[in-house]
């Protein structure tokens, strides 16, 4: 162990000691920030983001393993960092006046969404199944908590608790997993674990192991049959939280998902077909389910299973091009997600929750410009072209068709036209209903700036997904 | 590097969308919009101007990659069967802007906005060369028709919107899927040109044939996924049902001109007893339903369903008569059947009924309306004279000789179009006065004879004169039967 070596290691991992140093600053500082000055808690966070995203972009050029083969730095990691960043920073700008509102704009909101950053940038760069305990548990600690953050409201508590109980058991069903792995195997190392099954039969007991694994991963994407929690969780927590855990969390878990199925060990275990199944159970469950919701949280909440059902899909497809559309995906998914809850966060104003669909009737009658941007954003959730929404889905549909999976990409398009139904319903009830009230939109400057900047991406990714693309599948490709 | 024609009369309606949105006065924003839809009109005559009716070839291309890691291009260009669709939808376009003149009196700019978006998707669809852009139009058109429709529509335009919707999208998802089993195939690429010179397996030809079928009878639409079309014309603003009936549909038929045939030849050969069949069906049920309505709306609507159906029934009779006789037949429904929207949209703007049994009698109060209305009835039911006398006749003689039973089926439909179409007339126009004694009907003003006249004067030029039409898609529907059939056979 020489010290140019582990000069390198620590190069390797420099965007997540920024994010870590940054956040332990802020919370011994923060406390020190006066009431009223709360901005500088935000402006001081978005900068620690934008100079890990910085030292990010510094080390992208290469494939840098660090740690003994615990975690690695490469150009697959460092796109799924790159979304990371998008949504935090994305939603430290709707926090603003949302925090100021429900009162909880305080430091610890700041760190805890820091250390929910840093967890989900070990996720993605972890090459062993110990690393990536350490970093999912990092961000579902720093989850649990912000989703309890509205401390008088029960709905909240409850959300919280709900998370906690299932989250630990679904960990520890991952552990167990793990620990199945390295009995059998000896390693927790992704690529030796590999090496020390080839050639010989499979043993029956590793499909168990990686059941497990399976099991405790797709309850942090939420995916059926551990998507219990996530509607609840997603109506009571925060609605700035809701929108980062929709997006960050959930690429997270498909970056560990994409790092751990397309091994070559799994890929042996023939678990694809137990994939499938999870992505067309995920994705009916939850166009049907949100069919019938008044609450525009919960829709949300069962329209992310949907779309974490039709990315499922990618992961099915397997093969750079499977990757490569999850990946993009994802990408496009945190801009229009975030996009729409920014829109639902800014109708939380004075005593006006805005929740409920119909309190968006005949929205468009009064703020046209916004209406314009919720049914660009609806209808890119919907999969309509010109918008993002559309090409995520055809990438997906390719990569199936593309390994011969036909008829699972019919069913995954069928599956996407009920979901288009509730997206338009809502467009109906923002277009064709008459005003019930008048609207007083939280619109700060910051939320303006949010959804102006979703809204370029919707749009523009969908008009011009070539570089968008390329980005994708260098990623993947590369990594 | 000449001028990019085709881009430039797709994209001149966005430019005036997006000129619209900066409006505030109502009246500005309906002059803007007419002037933008008469410089694209105008752009689409130079287009047929300087079109080459001898080849086959496409013209006016444009192409340059747009998504290069998939093999996708922006590719534009027309041949004989698409030329006559972009004249067709500008001048519709046109015409829509005019009948919403008073009509939508609310929302005025947000309408115009949708009504200019939709004529440029439409556009898009007709002369796009790659797959992928084909289909970005194709169904980008359902966000602009859903708010005309649920925005400006009847009572229940949501119910209708949505069925109009769903309806379309289930049918064009199966068509994406199609589309990228057809990439693979094909070598890769959306290449519509390209994919036509393949030569596919006949199993795949036929899977892909029914994931085409769905996606364009939907749109056409046959029988029996026709169902959407009554509710979304009854409830649709005249313009909104000036441009399905006019352009929408047209989008089924010219996607089996387009896709089906030249891509399948094998499988539209062997299906097409069976969609001979479906189209003499459509024919028939929709001119019996037609029949029993009292709605004129509905009325119309039925009668588009029946009238669509010898435009399939002349596509897939496969000989040079027929589908010709279609081609001709979908740009005279248009005329025809868009001019009749037009005509109950103005009566209901002036009485508010669309029963037929409320009028009676409108000769004596709007003379120069009823002589109109006369005129596109008598074109309607393919009086000789009229342009679809020509299209019907060819598609007829066309339909015979492929199948007998389609074509008797064909000549029972036809009659049923004179009973419907002249029991119309006969209520609304002839007859004791009833609704004209309660209110006061102005005859046609300034602005509706403007979006009269053209069509009036298409209706019979076609029918005393087919011979530039013809000669426009002759050269790519000979070369169409050659890609079917083989060469030496094509007759």
């Amino acid at each position: 162990m020489t010290a140019v070596a582990l000069l390198q290691w620590v190069l390797a991992s420099v965007p997540e000691i920024i994010v870590v140093t940054g956040a332990c600053i802020l919370l011994i500082v923060g406390e020190l920030v006066r009431k009223g000055r709360d901005e500088l808690l935000l402006w001081a966070s978005v900068a620690i983001v934008l100079l890990a995203a910085v030292a990010t972009l510094m080390l992208a050029g290469e494939i840098r393993p660090a740690y003994a083969g615990m975690f690695i730095s490469d150009s697959f990691a460092v796109f799924f960092k790159l979304v990371f960043y998008l949504a935090t920073v994305l939603t430290f700008f709707l926090s603003r006046k949302y925090a100021e509102i429900e009162g909880i704009g305080r430091s610890e909101y700041y760190v805890l969404l820091l250390f929910a950053l840093l967890g989900m940038m070990i996720m993605a760069s972890a090459i062993d199944l110990l690393s990536i305990y350490v970093g999912l548990e990092l961000m579902v600690l720093c989850t649990y908590v912000l989703t309890g953050f509205l401390r008088k409201e029960r709905r909240s508590n409850e959300a919280a608790l709900k998370y906690v109980i299932l989250g630990a058991v679904s960990t520890a069903i991952f552990l167990y997993g793990v620990s199945l792995i390295y009995g059998l195997t000896g390693t927790t190392q992704l690529d030796r674990m590999a090496e020390a099954v080839s050639g010989g039969p499979l043993d029956p007991a590793l499909l168990l192991a990686v059941v497990f694994i399976v099991a405790g991963l797709v309850f942090k994407i939420g995916a059926v049959p551990f998507h219990m929690w996530v509607p609840d969780v997603y109506e009571g927590a925060p609605t700035t939280i809701t929108a980062f855990m929709s997006v960050a969390p959930k690429a997270a878990g498909f970056a560990v998902i994409l790092r751990v199925f397309l091994n070559p060990l799994v890929e042996a275990s023939n678990a694809w077909i137990i994939v499938a199944a999870i992505a067309m159970a995920t994705m009916a469950l939850g166009s049907f389910v949100a069919l019938v919701q008044d609450n525009f949280k919960r829709l949300l909440a069962y329209s992310s299973i949907a779309h974490a059902g039709f990315a499922i899909f990618g992961v099915v497809a397997g093969g750079q091009d499977g990757i490569a559309s999850v990946m993009l995906y994802l990408l496009i998914y945190a801009f229009m997600n975030l996009g729409i809850f920014g829109a639902v966060i800014m109708m939380r104003n004075g005593d006006f929750s805005g929740e409920v669909i119909d309190d968006y009737a005949g929205f468009a009658k009064f703020h046209p410009g916004l209406a314009l941007l919720m049914l660009l954003y609806l209808f890119s959730l919907a999969g309509i072209p010109p918008t993002a929404g559309f090409f995520a889905k055809f990438y997906v549909l390719v990569a199936l068709v593309e390994r011969g999976f036909v008829a699972l990409a019919v069913i995954a398009a069928l599956l996407s036209v009920i979901a288009a139904y509730f997206y338009i319903r809502i467009v109906m009830v923002i277009y064709m209903r008459e005003p019930e009230r008048t609207f007083d939109p939280a619109l700060t400057p910051l939320v303006r700036a949010t959804l102006a900047f979703t809204a370029v991406g919707t749009i523009g990714i969908g008009l011009f997904p070539a570089w968008f693309l390329r980005l994708a599948q260098q990623a993947a490709f590369g990594g | 590097m000449s001028i990019p024609l085709l881009s430039l009369i797709v994209f001149v309606p966005v430019a005036g969308a997006a000129v619209l949105v900066f409006m505030r006065s109502d009246d500005a924003v309906r002059w803007t919009a007419l002037g933008f839809g008469i410089v694209d009109l105008a752009l689409c005559i130079v287009m047929l101007a300087g079109f080459d009716t001898t080849t086959h070839e496409m013209q006016f291309v444009e192409s340059r990659p747009w998504v290069a890691a998939l093999g996708i291009a922006y590719a534009l260009g027309v041949d004989g069967i698409s030329a006559l669709f972009l004249f067709l939808t500008a001048l519709l376009g046109l015409i829509s802007v005019l009948a919403s003149w008073v009509a939508i009196d609310r929302k005025v700019k947000e309408f115009m906005v949708s009504l200019l978006v939709m004529q440029a998707l439409m556009l898009g669809v007709f002369c796009a060369l790659d797959l992928f852009l084909f289909y970005v139009f194709w169904e980008a058109m359902l966000i602009p028709m859903y708010l005309i429709i649920g925005v400006w529509g009847g009572e229940g335009r949501v119910y209708a919107a949505f069925k109009f919707f769903l309806y379309t999208l289930a049918g064009s998802i199966l068509f994406l899927i199609g589309v990228i089993v057809l990439y693979f195939q094909g070598g890769e690429t959306f290449d519509i040109l390209a994919l036509t010179a393949q030569d596919l397996p006949f199993g795949v030809q036929s899977w892909l044939f029914f994931a085409f079928l769905v996606a364009f009878a939907v749109k056409v639409p046959m029988v029996p996924v026709h169902t959407w079309l009554p509710d979304a014309h009854v409830q649709a603003p005249t313009a909104g049902s000036i441009i399905l009936a006019g352009v929408l549909l047209k989008m089924g038929a010219y996607g089996f001109l387009r896709f089906s045939l030249p891509m399948l030849p094998e499988a539209s050969l062997y299906y097409s007893t069976l969609m001979l069949l479906l189209s003499a069906l459509a024919i028939v049920y929709g001119g019996l339903l037609a029949l029993a309505q009292d709605d004129l709306k509905k009325l119309v609507a039925y009668s588009s369903i029946s009238h669509m159906g010898f435009v399939t029934l002349g596509i897939f009779a496969l000989n040079l008569r027929g589908l010709e006789g279609s081609i001709l037949q979908m740009f005279n429904h248009g005329i025809t059947t868009g001019a009749l929207f037009l005509f109950v949209g103005l009566i209901y703007e002036r009485t508010h009924t669309r029963s037929i049994a409320n009028y009676g009698g409108l000769m004596k109060a709007a003379p120069i309306y009823t002589a109109f209305l006369a005129l596109f009835t008598l074109s309607s039911m393919a009086l000789p004279g009229t342009n679809a006398f020509v299209g019907e006749l060819l598609v007829l003689s066309g339909g015979f000789a492929a199948n007998l039973a389609a074509g008797t089926a064909a000549v029972v439909g036809a009659l049923l179009s004179a009973a419907y179409l002249l029991g119309m007339y006969g209520k609304v126009a002839l007859g004791p006065p009833s609704v004209s004694a309660k209110y006061k009907i102005h005859d046609v003003n300034g602005r509706e004879m403007a979006a009269i006249l053209p069509l009036a004067i298409f209706v019979l030029w076609v029918g005393l004169y087919p011979r530039p039409f013809l000669g426009i898609i002759d050269a790519s529907v000979r070369n169409l039967l050659v890609q079917v059939h083989g060469e030496g056979i094509g007759q």
